[in-house]
């Protein structure tokens, strides 16, 4: 953020005087001097409501007290917060909001850490002089993840108020009036909401509360440990609470982290995973065709012998390893520097590869840096936000939040670009918030983009100083997009000219732009070559490097960043630099003090293509489920089976960990210690909860102790001893920092592509050749949803509550052309299979679409075909043609 | 013939009035917006406003002119007039007539209004139980428009103004200015948190005034006679006009009468009204709706304008006078008075919320004879901590009957707790029933 210099105002609060920003509210300016004012309505989050009217005070020259949440600072202005009358005050305001509750605390969740409890503490006698009947309301079944006691609200409506104003949800009301007065969601089904858990976490008593842990626990039972949400790359800092080893709840607290408190479904529901009963608890090795249970040293010592045997008779260029970037930095950092010291070999990768290597790769070219040049603060006060192929709300929940935060509360304009339309449903839905949305298929995100392009080439919007700076280039574009018709481009994307005149204007004129990319376009044919492009738009429009402005491509998984950072993608050391950058090189192996392995790196395709070969002997797989997670057409099966020998460090016995020869079980974040790195490159600290389920072993101590057994020792104390060597060849690995700070573009990278390296490809970025599509078919999108990531959410008893399983949704129309009504089963085909499912008829989908859960896709995946990227090797599969029919 | 010349309720009382268009104008209506339309500035309508000394007739009697004169300045966008028409306080039912009786007077002083503030929409937000009321309205805003006063370009001045009856759906807390946006706006009837108040973020947060239907009735007679006659009527300068004060209760003929602010309640109750039905003497009054603390026989002399009710302690409010005879149970009527207010209630705030529903459990108790000595204190002490802490005014409405009840006739309430105490003195104590 920006320091702008903020108009400032002085009073007195309490005798002691203060300097606060114009506009704060005299609460949060009582706070600053350690003045707390009993509250029950408000919330920093929310707008004020005044409603308890708790926190009344004196201000000198007003004869009534006033609501100190409602009533922003004066000049000049003398509060008193502790006079006789403010204590009369407080004393009788709590005496009313505790009329009609029904002091049930001794069986209450929220006893020993509510709000009531403590005020009233403070405040009230211990004794009522209420002897008239209490409100009593009849008790009903809410949901199967919240559970809802009227008696007990005081009707602050800060859930409803959350619910609407941060989340844009608005699954809640007040419902009849009075003290009748009942929070309540809307008809006559059970809550259907997107289950953030902040009505849970923002309700000052216990009115509403979690069914996960309901009656398991007293507050002060609870062990707590800050640590980090791993089912998306937001990053989420989350409070495990456990008791006897035990995961109990998760908490997020106002203030901590990058998500300020906020939590989707998954990070609040879904910690359950981990603790599942199919946890791997102790070594397996195969013996004669059965894993069966062994020692960790009899596994060790079998993999360390393995190793060096078939090294020694192949050489180290038949290894491979793959780690899935969910793991912490030190794993991966310590994973890459085992396959290239102890193995030998360049030939690792992580997941990474899946979509985040675009990313990065994009940011590199045109920026010179590899992390977001903004922060979610940044996105919180752009002006203008726009949105490519991400359903942001479902894939990065919380920077969701930010860009809701930016559009209601502070009026940003939203353009969206993606495969949903603006419809109300029970899941918010950020294109209804946009100013301009354009309804895109996978393969229209480009012609839309080009078409914003035009836009603002031809309206005049382009940066002024550019054409001095760029002639060339700018006449290259100017070229390019005056060989694509209008009509073209209306035919391809569906929308008029005018449209994309208008949101290119509204784009343009800001001083404050952020564009947000998602898998839509990182996980899809022609993600660099379109990143690119979308850098070309922040470039015309003069955003490009200016301060609170740049191209934030959301990484999907929560440790992606860090994966490429530690050097676990395969073209990449430490740093992350380039494999043969040479310099590079020398520091590296300069600080490992041996040399680094020669010949070349391979990617996950490449990988399998090699196991395929039957070229490689020898395969370690960290957390990584190629069989489980790649469509058959990837042929992971086939190519595993080639393997000489497969090892499996996992958490669950998946499909690939069942073909391997040993499965070591490791640890889950909530038994380990280390940092991830999120979405906008934010590095934070991971702490365990629990001790390790069963046998298992944190990941780094595993690389560890092999790489001894094979006599490369790589022994470190714990993980900050790691983070320390990291430190020595990553910058902004000091942890802890406040916010981070967004990496600055490098001069002489923009000063490279806009000189030249533009040229390379900008002919095959602004050509659009429309898509051959076989008549009558659908194009069948694999996306993620909001009630699963990753590859444990399926296991976690939470999120099955949410969605247990997979259906396909269809848009209207074209459910009604093909006869098919929500629940049919129908039948989705083409050339490479067939799968069987439930239809869903959903008005949030296209015509011409149809969407399937990916958690859920086991017999879908069977539809996709993979395609590689020539340029960054990510393999892509989330999208196909498909025929529906109704099954017979 | 009335003693005093009516204004507001002239034409309806003229036989065969019906109300229409025709007879408005026949009558010399719309002369006044013809007057002004396009003729005279903006601001100097509001200066004649202000100048007239009108004061609204909703309940709170702010300075009409003042207020509009709160939008800010410089402004150029969208402001919105409401026509406040939920009249719900119980014991007023003036604006009903205005409505249902000569709806294009109050269509006239609306345009005159949107006029004078900028605003080319306004709506008139009618209580939902006047479904006649809004029909006629309807139909009268049909021929306005038709008739050219009323729609784009009025009497082809250049000037836009829309007038939208909306039916509210049965909250009287819809009648307070901020629950009535918010109503308006489609939400939960509740009131707002001010600041900031309407002037400056009003309907869908845009500069908006809402006056009673009252008040805005008033203003074609204002520009038609000049401010300075409207000043000098009633008792100027704090209470200038006319009032329609809705007499019910134990009184020969109750109904609406018109006078001029600053005659005595008992010209009001005994020459207007008729006096006491049965000719007993009179008990109480409340002079300004339900929201107003009660009066008794001392203050009968007590002028009816703004500044005199309020030092006899108590409001000029909506102008509703309900008026009871010796013998009513004033203990029943405070509980009768809370029940509503306990009804409505919105719930927003604590105080309130839940102090409605205390004291009226209180009350219920000791009119069933089953109260305390130390409920009155408790019912005082209660009311204390409600009026002035609410977020809107209802609070200290809903406090007035027991407080005034309390304050006049005490020995009423200890009375039935006397009763109560001789019963529980025959009671068993609790632990010996028990065996
Ligand atoms: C609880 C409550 C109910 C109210 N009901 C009405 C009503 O029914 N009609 C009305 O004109 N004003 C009502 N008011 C007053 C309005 O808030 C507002 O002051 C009035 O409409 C302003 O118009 P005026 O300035 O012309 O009087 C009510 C106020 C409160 C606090
Ligand atoms: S859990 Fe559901 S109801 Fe509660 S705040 Fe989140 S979206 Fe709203
Ligand atoms: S449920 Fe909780 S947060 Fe919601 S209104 Fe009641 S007390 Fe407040
Ligand atoms: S004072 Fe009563 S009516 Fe007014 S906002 Fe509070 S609860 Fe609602
Ligand atoms: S905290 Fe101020 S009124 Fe509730």
């Amino acid at each position: 953020m920006p320091n702008v210099a903020v108009e400032t105002v002085k009073l007195t609060i309490d005798g002691q005087s203060l300097t606060v920003p114009k506009g704060t509210l005299v609460i949060e300016a009582a706070r600053q001097v350690g003045v707390m004012v009993p509250h029950f309505c408000y919330h920093p989050k929310l707008k004020p409501d005044a409603n308890c009217r708790m926190c009344l005070v004196e201000i000198e020259k007003i004869p009534k007290l006033q609501t100190a949440c409602s009533t922003p600072v004066a000049e000049g202005m003398v509060v008193r917060t502790a006079t006789t009358v403010v204590n009369e005050a407080h004393k009788s305001v709590l005496e009313f909001i505790l009329a009609n509750h029904p002091l049930d605390c001794p069986v209450c969740d929220q006893g020993g850490r509510c709000d009531l409890q403590d005020f009233s503490h403070e405040y009230t006698p211990t004794t009522s002089r209420f002897i008239e009947v209490k409100r009593v309301f009849q008790k009903e079944y809410f949901s199967p993840l919240i559970e809802k006691q009227m008696n007990r609200c005081v009707q602050c409506l800060r859930c409803v108020r959350y619910c609407d104003e941060v989340m844009d949800v608005k699954a809640l009301a007040p419902v009849n009036r009075g003290t009748m007065t009942e929070i309540k969601h809307f008809g006559t089904h059970e809550l259907d909401c997107e289950f953030c858990g902040g009505c849970i976490q923002i309700c000052p008593v216990g009115a509403i509360t979690s069914r996960l842990s309901m009656y398991e626990f007293r507050p002060w039972m609870l062990k707590r440990a800050d640590t980090v949400c791993t089912y998306c790359g937001d990053g989420c800092q989350i409070t495990l609470q456990t008791k006897d080893n035990q995961l109990i709840e998760v908490n997020s607290s106002l203030g901590a982290g990058r998500n300020n408190g906020d939590l989707c479904a998954r990070g609040y529901f879904g910690y359950h995973a981990t603790t599942h009963p199919d946890r791997l608890t102790t070594p397996l090795v195969r013996r004669d065709g059965r894993l069966v249970p062994a020692t960790w040293d009899e596994a060790l010592e079998y993999v360390a012998e393995t190793f060096a045997q078939l090294k020694l008779k192949h050489g180290a260029q038949v290894f491979a390893g793959v780690i899935t970037a969910r793991c912490t930095n030190e794993d991966l950092y310590l994973f890459q520097k085992f396959m290239r010291l102890a193995v030998g070999t360049n030939k690792l990768d992580s997941s990474a590869r899946y979509g985040q290597v675009n990313a990065v790769r994009a940011l590199c070219r045109i920026q010179g840096t590899h992390r977001w040049p903004v922060t979610f603060e940044d996105i919180a006060a752009a002006e203008a936000l726009l949105l490519v192929g991400t359903n942001i709300t479902e894939a990065n929940p919380i920077t969701g939040l930010r860009v809701k935060e930016a559009v209601k509360k502070h009026g940003a304009t939203l353009l969206t670009v993606e495969s949903l339309q603006p419809t109300v449903g029970t899941i918010s839905n950020i294109a209804n918030l946009a100013a301009h949305h354009f309804t895109a298929h996978p393969d229209q995100y480009k012609p839309v983009v080009l078409g914003l392009i035009k836009a603002v080439i031809e309206e005049g919007l382009a940066d002024q100083p550019l054409s001095q700076k760029a002639p060339a280039y700018l006449q290259a574009i100017r070229d390019a997009v005056h060989a694509l018709s209008w009509p073209t481009i209306e035919a391809a994307t569906g929308s008029s000219a005018a449209s994309f005149k208008e949101a290119a204007r509204a784009f343009a004129r800001t001083a404050r732009a952020v564009i947000i990319v998602g898998a839509g376009v990182l996980r899809e044919p022609g993600a660099s070559g379109l990143a690119a492009t979308l850098q070309d738009l922040l470039l015309l429009t003069g955003h490009h490097g200016r301060p609170g402005c740049g191209l934030a491509p959301l990484a999907e998984q929560n440790n992606d960043q860090g994966a490429v950072e530690m050097g676990t993608v395969t073209e990449c050391l430490p740093g992350p630099c380039d494999l043969d950058d040479q310099e590079a090189r020398a520091r590296v192996s300069a600080l490992w003090q041996e040399d680094l392995p020669q010949g070349p790196g391979l990617t996950i395709p490449e990988i399998l293509e090699e196991a395929r070969g039957k070229t490689l002997k020898a395969l370690y797989l960290v957390g990584e489920d190629p069989v489980g997670s790649l469509p058959e057409s990837a042929r992971a099966k086939e190519a595993l089976e080639g393997v000489e020998f497969l090892v499996c460090q996992e958490l669950f016995l998946t499909e690939t960990a069942q073909m391997a020869h040993v499965v070591l079980p490791a640890c889950s974040y909530a038994e380990k210690d280390g940092t991830f790195t999120n979405t906008e490159g934010h590095v934070q600290q991971v702490r365990h909860a629990i001790e390790p389920v069963g046998e298992s072993r944190p990941d780094w101590e595993i690389f560890s102790d092999l790489a001894g057994l094979m006599g490369y020792p790589l022994e470190y104390g714990d993980a900050k001893d790691l983070l320390k060597e990291i430190r020595a060849l990553v910058p902004g690995y000091n942890l802890p920092g406040p916010t981070p700070k967004p990496s600055r573009p490098d001069h002489t990278a923009v000063d490279r592509y806009l000189q030249q390296g533009y040229a390379e490809d900008l002919g095959e970025r602004y050509r659009y050749t429309p898509p051959v599509k076989a008549a009558g078919r659908l194009t069948l999108l694999v996306d993620q949803s909001l009630f699963h990531s990753g590859k444990f959410s399926t296991k976690a008893k939470g999120l099955l509550h949410l969605q247990a399983e997979g259906a396909v949704s269809l848009n209207p129309a074209d459910a009604a052309r093909l006869g098919i009504v929500e629940g049919d089963r129908v039948l989705l085909s083409n050339e490479l299979g067939h799968c069987r499912t439930t239809a869903k008829v959903w008005d949030r989908i296209p015509a011409g679409l149809c969407r399937f859960p990916e958690h859920f896709d086991q017999e879908a995946r069977r539809l996709l075909s993979v395609s590689i990227d020539v340029a960054t090797g990510v393999p892509y599969y989330r999208s196909a043609q498909v025929k529906v029919e109704k099954a017979q | 013939m009335p003693k005093h010349e009516p204004v507001l309720l002239k034409n309806m009382l003229q036989p065969g009035y019906t109300g229409s268009l025709a007879d408005y104008e026949r009558a010399g209506g719309y002369q006044a917006l013809k007057k002004v339309v396009g003729k005279v500035a903006p601001a100097d309508v509001t200066a004649m406003v202000i100048k007239s000394g009108l004061r609204g007739r909703g309940g709170a009697g702010f300075p009409t002119g003042v207020k509009w004169n709160f939008l800010p300045k410089d402004y150029k966008g969208t402001k919105y007039l409401c026509c406040n028409a939920d009249e719900s306080e119980p014991g007023t039912f003036k604006d009903r007539q205005l409505m249902e009786r000569d709806p294009h007077q109050v269509l006239e002083g609306i345009a005159i209004a949107c006029y004078a503030i900028g605003a080319e929409t306004a709506y008139i937000y009618i209580r939902g139980e006047f479904v006649l009321g809004s029909k006629i309205l309807d139909q009268a805003v049909t021929e306005a428009r038709a008739a050219g006063y009323l729609g784009k370009n009025v009497l082809g001045t250049g000037v836009n103004v829309d007038i939208w009856v909306h039916r509210g759906a049965g909250a009287y807390i819809c009648g307070e200015e901020t629950a009535l946006l918010e109503s308006l706006e489609g939400k939960r009837g509740l009131p707002r948190v001010k600041p900031p108040f309407p002037a400056t973020s009003g309907l869908y947060g845009k500069p908006t005034v809402i006056n009673n239907v009252e008040t805005l009735a008033n203003l074609p007679h204002i520009v038609n006679r000049g401010p300075e006659w409207f000043a000098s009527i009633g008792s100027p300068p704090k209470s200038a006009g006319t009032r329609i004060f809705c007499v019910s209760g134990h009184v020969k003929r109750p109904g609406n009468y018109e006078v001029p602010m600053g005659i005595t309640c008992r010209e009001l109750i005994f020459e207007q009204a008729g006096g006491m039905r049965g000719d007993k003497p009179l008990k109480a009054f409340i002079p300004g709706g339900a929201s107003a603390p009660f009066l008794t026989p001392d203050h009968l002399d007590v002028k009816l304008d703004f500044e005199s009710v309020a030092q006899a302690g108590s409001m000029l409010g909506s102008g509703g006078v309900t008026v009871m005879e010796e013998g009513t149970d004033m203990v029943w009527a405070a509980l009768r008075l809370m029940e509503f207010f306990h009804h409505e209630s919105c719930g927003k705030c604590s105080p309130c919320r839940e102090g409605s529903s205390w004291l009226v459990q209180t009350l219920r108790r000791i009119l069933a004879k089953r109260g305390r000595m130390e409920d009155l204190e408790t019912l005082v002490q209660l009311c204390n901590n409600i009026a002035g802490r609410t977020v809107c005014a209802f609070g200290d409405a809903e406090v007035a009957p027991i407080l005034s009840t309390l304050k006049y006739w005490r020995p009423e309430y200890e009375a039935l707790i006397r009763e109560a105490e001789a019963h529980r003195a025959h009671e068993l104590p609790m632990a010996a029933a028990r065996h």
